[in-house]
């Protein structure tokens, strides 16, 4: 970035900030601390390579993963808000972001915001997320279909299938032709996360209005209505054509059977792209595209990760935050960033067709941005997207309970998840 | 007074006291803390608005406590149990002074030295039965075998238990061994003298005399047991669903995962209050024996 | 007891070998794994011979893994994990006998009352310290420093030593010690000259134990360190939480060896001591 356009931020953010200000000295350059989950595989890869570039734009770039999965970056996040020191970016999502800028002072970021023209080319649900308040206080940074369907290759020329299934019943179909087969009909895991996922996939196949009024605003009349049955019900088909060994398992312990066509199809988020390219594994072996929809038009579960920026005293802190800002919502961020990792640009105007994405990334691109015309846009539950951690997390032990339990009947399944959600409120 | 003699008088103060006011400063603020908390509308971050025992009720309403007050109770008398059988089983074959006490001791007291972290990972592995024993068993021509404990729902607790037993059962055998090699050599003289064998010998003098070592490797366990969380974590998650929760996962969940630090911090006093239901008797029977002991003396 | 016949002899062998293989199966499996490549334990799963053997999994682990950006092995957090370890064990040891001296040989109004507090401090599960240690570090201005990681391990592990050093010390006969103070010694001196002589047998239980639990201790490790000052455990879970990724059993075996090499080797050399002791007193 030229030593102009630098300049022109620094005068240009002067009036936002209101406290005191102190400008940068002379030879102190933008600096960021970093706090993510981000340590390993595409997505450690994918920030590593965030990091360089905001070290070519001139700043001092200190990224520090947490081991462990979100509950821990959580707790570093929630010690150092308590020491008084919070990271300067940190990685979160959903409404988490609302209930986390009420413990600690968050940037104000509108006026970045509007310079850079972003809030018009994203999508509406995602900006809703990042400025809970009325201002922007946090940056999406990519986004995953989760409703995705993988199918192996191997497996669907064993059954005969060259095309995904549309609707709920041609799954149902293609999965009894290979369980008649010997294959095993689903590849997914057994962690919580993953059984909570199959039931979102069910219901916002059987009807994404019915999911938004369930899930996203927890309607009581939907939670006991037949949509959220049925979805049971084909969750309960679903952890039947499961591997028995699924419980506890990552799905990535599945996919060398899921490969050689032992086992047939997976119903995953996006970022199994990039997972199935770190194995080795090349688009010709799967095929992919979106999850069951009953009624044949496009819907699309999202799930995002974004960058909250905490407010810091010291002017390197601030330079750097603002230099991240830019890079992040400028036009080449999805491609440096999302080519790593699978998943799709958060800009709706990223041109795609650049070496790095893959067919399924353009076709999740696509099916996003028709899905935000069409107000089809649902927003995931088991990632942690549609509800705060209370409420997700009660909701997710009910429906991890009924996928390892058969003596569960899709009835009780749902009065328990109802109760569950009163309970939780 | 010299200021030899100040300095003298003053000096041991300073060596016991700050040491006794930080140990008991730390256990009594937290605890404090916590049961504070406990009462209040804790969410994310500490808040400190009263909120009455709305979160106990919350918590014992939890079908996630329910679930895990069961296990622990399940987990807690089998790990007792069976790590004491084992640890006494070994202990008394060890003191038949045979040959090679090293090399045996060596082995059954190296789980101690592993984290629990990854006694549950690798523990995980070898039960798993897609790349476990199973497998192994399958793999060797024995198809019919099955050991699934890890992924059905109503075994995957006990599973957990083979890990904390494999774990801690060399614990339980140090301080048995400790226990029976300090028995009084008169007595076992007189038990020689009357003719008794070796398993009367057991039975009818040794036991009786290690009763309290007994007592304290039960109180050790069950403490143990009680605070079970890496291994549960790392093993099975608390899963498959939830049939494998215990206590304290449940109030790491709440606390730090769901943001419910009130709830958790509930749930974190409840189960003190059974830690104190073991401990407190205990401490009071010693404290009794040592009475008793100095009375005799 | 008398020497039992060579039938009985055998059979008592026989049960001990027994356990003995129960006992040492996962040892035996991590190794064997160690030295097997990703692609065949996920194969051919976790309970297998090594085709050839990985030597690299363990040069790998050691100095060229990744974690996160610091491609630099597990070798910098094992350093940390012992600059944390070693302090912590022998301030908190030292400090563990002198409470249990003052508490057992100098007795005032309430000192069982005290010693049940310390002690209480071993039982207090470790998901409740979280956040007040958390306030309290960053009240001491301490957060986030491998100091205020020793510290919080100090603080805890004084209530096991006091625990056991407190039990020791009381079966010291109090003859020794009326004479001392007959003679006019203070409370330095009848530590540095009867009980501390004294003291080998429990000091070594208390240094074996501690070291162990602060070597593997997780959570604190986690939270309260960052980046590369993060203890070994932590790069454990790192190693293993690999969120895009599939397993990589092999190197996470030579990890788990490498991690658990210190403790192992003191139990190794130590475990002799520790059962002494233990004989010695500590839990009476």
């Amino acid at each position: 970035m030229s030593i102009v356009s630098r300049r022109m931020l620094l005068a240009g953010s002067a009036a936002v900030l209101a406290a005191p200000r102190v400008a940068l000295a002379q030879g102190e350059k933008p600096k960021v601390t970093v706090i993510s989950q981000w340590s390993a595989g595409s997505d450690g890869l994918a920030i590593t390579t965030l990091g360089k570039r905001f070290e070519q734009e001139g700043g001092v770039w200190e990224h520090n993963p947490v081991p462990g999965f979100t509950t821990e970056m959580m707790n570093k996040l929630r010690a150092q808000i308590i020491a008084g020191d919070p990271p300067a970016v940190s990685q979160l999502k959903g409404p988490e972001i609302a209930a986390w800028s009420k413990v600690g002072a968050v940037v104000d970021l509108d006026a970045q915001v509007k310079d850079a023209g972003y809030e018009a080319v994203v999508p509406v649900e995602l900006a809703r997320l990042s400025k809970p308040y009325g201002a922007w206080i946090a940056l999406p940074i990519q986004a995953y279909r989760i409703n995705t369907l993988f199918v192996s290759k191997k497996a669907a020329d064993r059954v005969g299938v060259s095309k995904l299934p549309v609707t709920w019943a041609e799954f149902n179909a293609i999965a009894e032709r290979m369980k008649a087969a010997g294959i095993t009909p689903v590849a997914n895991g057994g962690l919580k996360w993953d059984d909570g996922m199959k039931w979102e996939i069910a219901l916002c196949g059987v009807s994404p209005d019915a999911y938004r009024a369930a899930v996203m605003q927890l309607d009581d009349k939907a939670l006991k209505g037949p949509e959220v049955l049925a979805a049971f019900g084909q969750l309960r088909k679903l952890s039947e054509w499961s591997d028995p060994g699924a419980p506890g398992q990552h799905y990535s312990t599945f996919l060398a059977r899921f490969m050689n066509g032992e086992m047939g199809m997976l119903l995953m988020g996006g970022w199994a792209q990039g997972v199935f390219k770190h194995a080795g594994f090349q688009p010709s072996d799967y095929l992919i595209g979106p999850a069951p929809q009953d009624d044949g038009k496009v819907a699309f579960d999202l799930n995002s990760d974004e960058f909250i920026f905490w407010q810091k005293k010291e002017p390197e802190y601030r330079e750097g935050q603002k230099l991240l800002a830019k890079i992040v919502m400028a036009k080449d961020f999805g491609p440096m960033y999302c080519a790593i990792t699978g998943s799709i640009p958060v800009r709706t105007d990223t041109d795609l067709s650049t070496e790095g994405f893959s067919d399924g990334q353009r076709e999740a691109a696509r099916a996003m941005a028709e899905a935000v015309q069409a107000n089809r846009v649902v927003l995931s539950l088991a990632h942690n997207m549609a509800q705060p951690n209370q409420i997700a997390a009660a909701m997710i032990d009910v429906l991890t309970e009924y996928v390892h339990d058969g003596r569960i009947s899709p009835e009780e399944g749902q009065k328990r998840l109802a109760a569950a959600v009163d309970n939780a409120r | 007074m010299s200021w030899r003699d100040r300095w003298g008088r003053v000096l041991p103060h300073l060596a016991i006291w700050p040491p006794i006011v930080i140990s008991c400063g730390y256990v009594l603020g937290f605890s404090a803390w916590t049961i504070w908390v406990s009462f209040t509308r804790s969410t994310l971050m500490p808040d400190y608005a009263w909120a009455g025992l709305r979160n106990y009720s919350s918590m014992l309403a939890t079908n996630n406590w329910r679930i895990a007050c069961v296990n622990l109770l399940i987990y807690g008398a089998c790990f007792v149990v069976f790590a004491m059988t084992i640890g006494l089983l070994l202990a008394v074959l060890i003191d038949q002074r045979i040959r090679a006490e090293n090399i045996y001791r060596a082995i059954f007291l190296y789980p101690l030295a592993v984290s629990f972290v990854v006694t549950g990972t690798v523990w995980g592995w070898l039960l798993n039965p897609s790349i476990g024993v199973q497998k192994l068993m399958h793999d060797l021509g024995w198809t019919s075998f099955r050991f699934e404990w890890l992924i059905d729902p109503n075994m995957a607790i006990y599973a957990v238990v083979i890990a904390g037993v494999w774990q801690a059962a060399g614990f339980a055998m140090a301080l048995l061994l400790a226990g029976l090699r300090s028995v009084d050599v008169d007595l076992l003289k007189a038990a020689q003298i009357d003719g008794a064998g070796p398993v009367r010998t057991y039975l009818r003098v040794i036991f009786p005399a290690i009763g309290p070592v007994l007592i304290a490797v039960v109180v050790m366990l069950l403490q143990f047991a009680i605070k079970t969380y890496d291994l549960v974590a790392a093993l099975t998650g608390g899963g498959p669903g939830l049939s494998s929760t215990l206590p304290t996962l449940v109030i790491y969940d709440f606390m730090f995962q769901r943001g419910e630090l009130a709830r958790g911090s509930a749930a974190a006093v409840m189960l003190l209050g059974s830690l104190a239901i073991v401990l407190v008797p205990y401490g009071l029977y010693r404290l009794w024996r040592r009475r008793a002991a100095s009375a005799h003396a | 007891m008398r020497m039992p016949s060579p039938v009985s002899r055998a059979a008592i062998h026989a049960v001990l070998i027994a356990c003995a293989a129960f006992f040492l199966a996962p040892l035996t499996v991590v190794a064997l794994n160690s030295l097997r490549s990703a692609e065949d334990i996920a194969r051919a799963g976790v309970i297998g011979l090594p085709h050839a053997l990985m030597w690299g999994n363990f040069s790998g682990t050691w100095s060229g893994l990744c974690i996160a950006e610091h491609c630099s092995g597990i070798r910098p957090y094992m350093w940390n994990s012992m600059r944390m370890t070693i302090p912590a064990t022998a301030l908190s040891t030292l400090l563990g006998a002198l409470n249990g001296y003052s508490l057992s040989l100098w007795r005032f109004r309430g000192d069982s009352l005290v010693f049940g507090i310390m002690t209480l401090g071993v039982f207090l599960p470790e998901q409740m310290r979280l956040v007040p240690w958390a306030i309290v570090l960053s009240d001491l201005g301490l957060f986030n420093t491998i100091t205020g990681l020793a510290l919080i391990h100090i603080v805890q592990g004084l209530s096991f030593a006091t625990l056991f050093c407190r039990n020791y010390y009381l079966s010291i006969p109090q003859d020794l010690l009326k004479a001392a103070r007959i003679d006019g010694a203070g409370y330095f001196r009848i530590f540095w000259r009867i009980v501390l002589p004294l003291s080998p047998p429990i000091l070594i239980v208390t240094v074996i134990w501690q070291f162990t639990g602060i070597w593997n201790e997780y959570l604190f490790g986690v939270t309260f360190s960052t980046g590369d000052h993060q203890p070994i455990t932590a790069a454990l879970i790192a190693l293993s939480a690999r969120l895009s990724d599939a397993p990589q059993y092999g190197e996470q075996s030579a990890a788990v060896l490498l991690a658990a090499a210190p403790t192992l080797l003191v139990y190794l050399f130590g475990g002799r001591y520790f059962l002494r002791g233990l004989t010695a007193g500590a839990l009476k």
